[in-house]
């Protein structure tokens, strides 16, 4: 019995999602007992809600990390998302015409950044770098830097209704984390990611379009942070060209502290979303204590850094040592 | 020659490393006005002798002497091999590529003025006079990255005769250089020993050692065995034996089969050269290649084996060339064309691109089949189990279970994972480059048994290796490359490891 359970410790420990899981745990514990409102409903509510936000894109950033690549440029794409949708209402198109052109204009961005990575070859941190400031420019120079407002009232019903008191941006992103978790455990594109994230030359040589899989990954990417623009302006009833601002970074901090290896070729949706989570309870907890905002930003990058050390430990452990049961 | 000219004299020197003896009381004297070769297979000892002589290999981690112009030198880094007046210039060139030819040749010695800054002058001046020495006409104000791979050459060694060494060591140093290139360098040797300085030249290519060395000592798993020498003339045969010097051990299948009909020919491949720009390392190759039949490429390393087979499989591009499968023409530009054709390729560096090193082996083995397991778009997991555990199981992988991460087996076991996943396609010809490298004894005859059975089921192999006994135990059939195109071509039973390494160094 008792060696049992050891087996089983010792086999989560080596799971990747691990670590974020009972870091996750015990961190909620610590908080509680220093503040009680840590769990009240109306904060776990609160919670949820901006984990959605983050979730959204967290399950695309997920895909490209694991393939050792980045995209910069989902904060300057959520805004612009949010905009090209707002403009669309301002013309007089209907609902699903303006959600649609939000959409594809996300699309588009991650078409673009693609095509660029695969075609010319240049490394994803610049490319997503260039497209964080051209998008972000587009934006400024659609909306002139004046919010666009008022917003149709059954748009932003679509963010503010809520079934069973959760509000829609939950369920939107728990599933999208479902299908996300499904493509990536149980598809051949999926296992395409990681083969691609572990080894590109071996993947190319065993017949896999290397090319494609990377095309595909940011277009997701890119259309997922478009998806979160738009809610987020029918949360906020309009559409802010400041919106989304230092949004990548919390993105790709949610992944990588939820185990995903920036070296490419491991990391889960699980990790990720128990990442997203934790940033959403540091922020959120930090706050609740009195931490100033300043000291708020300095904790989640030695948070982040201390991740990545984990990262590279566990990933030498898990390399060398799978074969010990 | 007198006794009193020599120059260098090693004796009985004895190198051990742990477990094994790299060099077993071995001497050697070098005289002035010399062109001495070594010669040897790989792990002959000859490069363990050089990191000696070079000072590499501290004086401490050896027994035996070595004698310097008549005094005992002890050598405790390549400085001090350097103030010795020994010179080497190795097989890889180590040059900062970014730095002019004047920098580079002065590097480490920089002169400096009186200010203690560096004298771009003098440093210039000094450059400048090596390089003519060598009748190199290179400005010495051009970045080195400029210069083509001869010209760099010519670069290591003026930076070596800067330091006025009496004894110059060179390492395979023609091994990126074309023909004419050669040449030149040829003459720049001898013009320098009649100028009274000794060198010792290692190289695997037979011709030019033959022209150019005056003597030529054979070494052989790290033992002196037998000395040359010009006036008398080189017996190429007798030279390769001494070098060889081994019997085949009984590890090679022997297998029934018939060879039928072709199935692939290539036709006037040309690839380019992986290095040095503008520059083609395969020129002009045909060959075909029958149903069940094995054949073998050999050739020297260099001689751009491993560039010809990834440029068909299409992981490289090529510059010209066709390829026809069964009688028709098949345009492969990517490896999922030809692995839709039926061809596979496996690797000369497992690592590298041989597996993916965080998967399973079960994953690794089902790569190259996900189009055929896949159910809609999803994994079929009871499809991919049932295939993966077959090919386990038959390639008896030595594994607790399937899904072990790949880079905890050993390099046999990584291996036969790597030929599970070519053997789940529907394969009718394999390319095998250097199937066998780094893998213990017992896991080779595995994979020759394997091999052998692949041809048997009517699969048609190419095979590389640099262990010429395995090349010719394995293959019906073996096309020599060299320079470029096919030298020679012998069938089982003509081919011999004397046959292929005359025909490889150009001295049938």
């Amino acid at each position: 019995m008792f060696n049992s359970i050891r087996k089983f410790i010792g086999r989560f420990l080596l799971k990747q999602e691990s670590s974020i899981i009972l870091a996750t745990i015990i961190y909620m514990i610590f908080v509680t007992c220093i503040n009680k409102t840590f769990i009240s409903p109306g904060n776990l509510f609160n919670i949820f809600r901006s984990t959605g936000f983050t979730l959204i894109t967290t399950v695309g950033m997920t895909f490209i990390l694991i393939t050792a690549g980045l995209d910069l440029s989902v904060g300057s794409v959520l805004a612009l998302g949010g905009v090209v949708t707002g403009l669309a209402f301002k013309a007089g198109m209907p609902i699903p015409v303006a959600l649609l052109a939000g959409i594809l204009m996300g699309t588009f961005i991650g078409a673009i950044n693609g095509a660029i990575i695969v075609k010319a070859g240049i490394p994803p941190l610049i490319v997503t770098l260039g497209m964080q400031y051209a998008a972000r420019g587009l934006v400024s120079v659609l909306t002139q830097g004046v919010p666009i407002y008022p917003l149709p009232e059954n748009f932003m019903k679509i963010e503010q209704t809520k079934f069973f008191g959760i509000p829609t941006v939950v369920y939107v992103s728990v599933i999208i984390a479902i299908i996300g978790h499904i493509i990536l455990t149980r598809t051949a594109f999926g296992r395409a990611i990681y083969a691609v994230g572990g080894n590109p030359e071996a993947a190319r040589i065993s017949g896999i379009n290397i090319k494609k899989v990377t095309f595909v990954i940011y277009v997701i990417t890119s259309t997922l942070a478009a998806l979160t623009g738009i809610l987020m302006a029918a949360r906020l009833g309009s559409a802010e060209a400041a919106a989304g601002t230092g949004y990548e970074l919390t993105v790709i901090c949610a992944s990588i502290i939820g185990g995903t290896s920036t070296f490419g070729g491991m990391g889960s949706i699980i990790g990720a979303t128990v990442g997203a989570l934790f940033m959403e309870i540091l922020t959120n907890s930090l706050t609740l204590m009195r931490i100033s905002v300043y000291w708020q930003n300095l904790v989640v990058g030695t948070i982040l850094v201390l991740a990545v050390m984990l990262d590279q430990y566990k990933r030498n452990l898990i390399l060398r040592k799978s074969v010990r049961r | 020659m007198a006794d009193n000219n020599v120059v260098l004299s090693v004796q009985n020197v004895t190198k051990r490393f742990t477990g094994t003896i790299a060099l077993k009381d071995v001497s050697i004297h070098l005289y002035e006005n010399e062109i001495l070769a070594i010669l040897g297979e790989n792990g002959a000892g000859k490069s363990t002798l050089m990191k000696i002589l070079s000072g590499r290999y501290p004086c401490n981690e050896y027994e035996g002497t070595i004698i310097c112009d008549g005094k005992e030198c002890k050598f405790y880094s390549t400085s001090d091999a350097e103030a010795a007046g020994i010179a080497m210039i190795y097989q890889e060139l180590n040059l900062e590529l970014d730095l002019t030819v004047a920098e580079n040749i002065m590097l480490g010695n920089l002169p400096k003025n009186r200010f203690g800054f560096v004298d771009w002058k003098k440093t210039e001046e000094i450059a400048k006079e090596a390089l003519a020495k060598l009748n190199a006409d290179i400005d010495v104000n051009v970045t080195v990255r400029s210069l083509s791979p001869s010209m760099q050459q010519l670069v290591c060694i003026a930076r070596a005769l800067v330091r006025n060494p009496k004894i110059l060591i060179l390492d395979e140093p023609t091994s990126v250089l074309t023909e004419k290139e050669t040449r030149n360098l040829l003459s720049i040797l001898r013009e320098l020993r009649d100028q009274g300085l000794s060198c010792i030249y290692i190289s695997h290519k037979l011709d030019e050692v033959f022209e150019l060395c005056d003597r030529i000592i054979v070494l052989r798993d790290g033992h002196y065995i037998n000395t040359y020498h010009k006036k008398d003339g080189y017996n190429s045969g007798k030279i390769i034996e001494d070098m060889i010097g081994r019997k085949l051990e009984v590890m090679y299948p022997t297998v029934e089969k018939e060879i039928g009909d072709e199935v692939l020919r290539v036709e006037n491949f040309k690839v380019s050269h992986p290095y040095s720009f503008g520059k083609n390392i395969i020129e002009d190759v045909s060959f075909s290649l029958r149903k069940g039949e094995i054949l073998g490429l050999a050739g020297l390393v260099g001689s751009g084996r491993s560039e010809l087979l990834n440029a068909i499989f299409g992981v490289i591009p090529k510059v010209s060339g066709k390829v026809f499968l069964e009688g028709r023409e098949i345009d492969i530009r990517n490896p999922w064309d030809a692995i839709r054709f039926g061809i596979g390729l496996l690797t000369e560096d497992r690592k590298k691109n041989g597996f993916v090193g965080t998967m399973s082996i079960k994953h690794n083995m089902t790569l190259t089949v996900l189009k055929a397991i896949k159910r809609l778009l999803f994994v079929d997991f009871r499809k991919e189990n049932a295939l993966a555990r077959r090919y386990f199981d038959a390639l008896s992988v030595k594994a607790p279970d399937m899904d072990t991460l790949i880079t905890s087996l050993s390099g046999g076991n990584q291996q036969k994972v790597i030929l599970a996943k070519w053997l789940m396609t529907d394969l009718k010809v394999i390319f095998l480059d250097e199937p066998t490298r780094g893998i213990d004894v017992g896991t080779k005859a595995e994979i020759y048994k394997l091999i052998g059975e692949m041809a048997k089921k009517g699969i048609s192999i190419v095979m590389i290796s640099s262990e010429l006994p395995e090349l010719i135990a394995m293959c019906d059939r073996i096309i020599v490359l060299g320079r470029g195109r096919v030298q020679g071509e012998l069938p089982r039973g003509e081919a011999t490891e004397v046959r292929v390494l005359q025909i490889a160094t150009n001295t049938q």
